[in-house]
């Protein structure tokens, strides 16, 4: 199903905005008020939004269900080894980095992927009993 | 260090997605498989004690630990899973797309329980159990059985009903004393009402989630249906998780007097009414189910008469025969689970270890069950020590009758993996209870001949020849019958602390 020109051209214009806030909450979660997992869901809306407006069969092309799988399973793993980087260290996901927040930038930025994926990955699921779109 | 035990499962149970997404099959799921089954058994060797993730301090971290209480736990769950993982690695047909998928929630099972039972936190025990709730949810929901769905959200619905009241309760816990670690909050917390609540509510959405009697409702549906090796983790270690959780509330809150004999009292009742609709059954893994919910009330008994480490031992004990017993029958009964219709006859290995586990459930010394049942019973003081010996003698009447069919018929193919991981846990059984000091009690030996004499006086009166089969109502409706017993239960808990 496909929407009218207007929200079509609305969440074409809009989507590149989300995923640059979503970066911004991700990179940012340490200091102000935020993190991976908002990050993340933000992430999600942008491609969710692009899937009701435009259709699920247009945009499988471009986000493939394979993709999604991928990186939720990568990102769940890169968290587990962050975890046993930090053993090195002295203590599972002991704060190891010399930069202000430690850890806690690259631990957002992975749930944020991780999230944003699985997210996805959810509504695509959700979505084949709907296929016929 | 010790994080690390459910790191590895974690890290493994992300690895067979990742692999099964690159379209890898065969050798090498099966390899990271195995490696997330068994290397979290290297940590508790390597260390024990407690320790705070991350190097935080007690306060604002995550403590865990590996101590004298949970140390039987977790050793039962490792052993446990360790056959189960042998089990499902010639179980499942690994051309099947759905396999991958299988496995990762098998290793995301281990690893939410051993994280629930190294915890010494509330809210981190929480989301383990949760984590670990999800993975079985979803494998009962795996299995080919008619009705499997049906059982999988007649699990699903309750089970999280009884999670947000769970978590309901630690944010009560959370808000009086300021705290989640257990041992803090043993300091911190003085009587209040506030805190009763918190116990009431807590305490009953773990009885729900670890099937005991009146909440008992989910259990045998979703135990009898679920893949045989899933069957087995489900009735072996994961209502064992919740147990855990009532030792951590018990040791940290104020208890009053009532809650205690209110404890003991369902207990009791839970190992009775198990033994009785045990007896009743017709079906081999719905038997096995209804003991799951006996078996329970001996862990019950052993917390609430605030033994804490012997009802972990109990359920180790448990977990190592209640596995072997799923593992076994279900594999002898692969084509009909009706009692008559299958049996041992012509495979010895199989008909000794399931004799050997029987003999262990029923707490027949020197095997690991007498063990636990003389620990159990030592903490019970006046009426409440007749409960133990009591339901021993029911227990091995029902067992009497399972291997009384089974001696009938004879099993379809049997695999070797099979034989091999239902005959470890039997070997398990026997040689933990010599390790721990079981020895040959004449008394057994009146245990014995009294339930053989009552499983011959029931068969004369035909008692065997019933069957309770309940008509499978509306599944919403069961669902709230389960809710409503489920509130009552709450809500008398709430009341019968009142000052």
């Amino acid at each position: 199903m496909k929407m009218s020109t207007v929200v079509r051209s609305t969440t074409k214009m809009v989507s590149p905005f989300l995923v640059t806030y979503a970066a911004y909450l991700m990179l940012y979660g340490h200091l102000s008020p935020g993190g991976g997992f908002q990050g993340g869901v933000i992430l999600a809306v942008a491609v969710i939004l692009l899937i009701t407006s435009h259709g699920y069969q247009k945009v499988r092309k471009r986000f493939h269900f394979n993709w999604a799988s991928l990186m939720e399973s990568s990102a769940g793993a890169m968290l587990v080894i962050l975890g046993l980087v930090g053993l090195a260290f002295g203590a599972f996901y002991s704060n190891f980095l010399p930069i202000e927040g430690g850890v806690i930038l690259p631990f957002n930025v992975i749930v944020g992927l991780e999230v944003g994926a699985a997210f996805t990955f959810v509504f695509y699921i959700l979505l084949r009993w709907v296929e016929s779109d | 260090m010790i994080p690390l035990i459910t790191a590895i499962p974690l890290l493994f149970a992300f690895t067979i997605v990742m692999l099964d997404t690159l379209r890898v099959k065969g050798a090498p799921i099966k390899a990271a498989f195995l490696l997330g089954a068994v290397l979290p058994a290297g940590v508790p060797l390597l260390r024990n004690g407690t320790e705070v993730v991350g190097g935080w301090s007690r306060e604002a971290g995550i403590e865990v630990g590996i101590g004298e209480v949970n140390g039987p736990f977790i050793a039962g769950e490792l052993i446990l899973f360790t056959a189960v993982a042998i089990y499902s690695l010639s179980y499942f047909d690994f051309r099947d797309r759905k396999t991958a998928k299988a496995l990762a929630l098998f290793l995301l099972i281990h690893a939410g329980l051993l994280g629930a039972f190294i915890s010494l936190d509330f809210f981190n025990f929480y989301i383990y159990m949760e984590i670990a709730s999800v993975g079985a949810f979803a494998l009962v929901a795996f299995s080919e059985e008619p009705g499997s769905r049906r059982a999988a959200f007649k699990y699903l619905i309750p089970s999280l009903l009884a999670s947000y009241m769970f978590i309901f309760a630690v944010g009560l816990i959370y808000m009086e004393t300021g705290y989640l670690n257990v041992d803090i909050v043993a300091e911190a917390a003085i009587p209040s009402r506030e805190l009763s609540a918190a116990l009431g509510i807590a305490f009953a959405s773990l009885l729900l989630k670890a099937g005991i009697f009146p909440l008992h409702g989910w259990l045998p549906d979703a135990h009898s249906v679920a893949p045989t090796p899933a069957s087995a983790l489900l009735s072996g270690a994961v209502v064992k998780a919740p147990a855990y959780g009532m030792i951590l509330l018990f040791s940290a809150l104020p208890l009053g007097e009532a809650i205690k004999t209110v404890g003991m009292a369902i207990a009791a009742a839970s190992i009775f009414f198990g033994i009785a609709m045990a007896l009743l059954q017709r079906d081999a893994k719905r038997l096995l189910a209804y003991h799951t919910v006996s078996q329970m009330g001996y862990v019950l008994l052993g917390i609430a008469s605030m033994n804490f480490t012997e009802a972990a031992y109990y359920a180790m004990a448990h977990s190592i025969f209640k596995g072997g017993l799923f593992l076994g029958i279900g594999s002898l009964g692969r084509k009909s689970r009706k009692l008559g219709e299958f049996g041992y006859r012509g495979a010895p290995v199989m008909a000794f270890s399931v004799l050997a586990l029987s003999l262990a459930i029923g707490g027949v010394s020197p095997f690991i069950g007498a063990y636990a049942k003389g620990l159990i019973s030592s903490g019970l003081s006046g009426n409440w020590s007749l409960v133990v010996p009591l339901g021993t003698v029911g227990t091995l009447v029902s067992f009497t009758k399972l291997n009384h069919y089974l001696l009938k018929g004879s099993p379809g193919k049997l695999r070797t993996a099979w034989k091999l991981s239902t005959s470890a846990l039997a070997v398990a059984a026997l040689g933990l209870g010599i390790y721990l000091g079981a020895k040959v009690k004449p008394a057994d030996f009146i245990y014995l001949a009294v339930s053989a004499a009552i499983f011959l006086a029931l068969r004369e009166l035909g008692l065997f020849d019933r069957e309770i089969k309940a008509k499978p109502a509306e599944v919403g409706r069961e669902i709230n019958v389960l809710t409503a017993v489920f509130v009552s239960v709450m809500l008398a808990l709430l009341l019968l602390q009142r000052p």
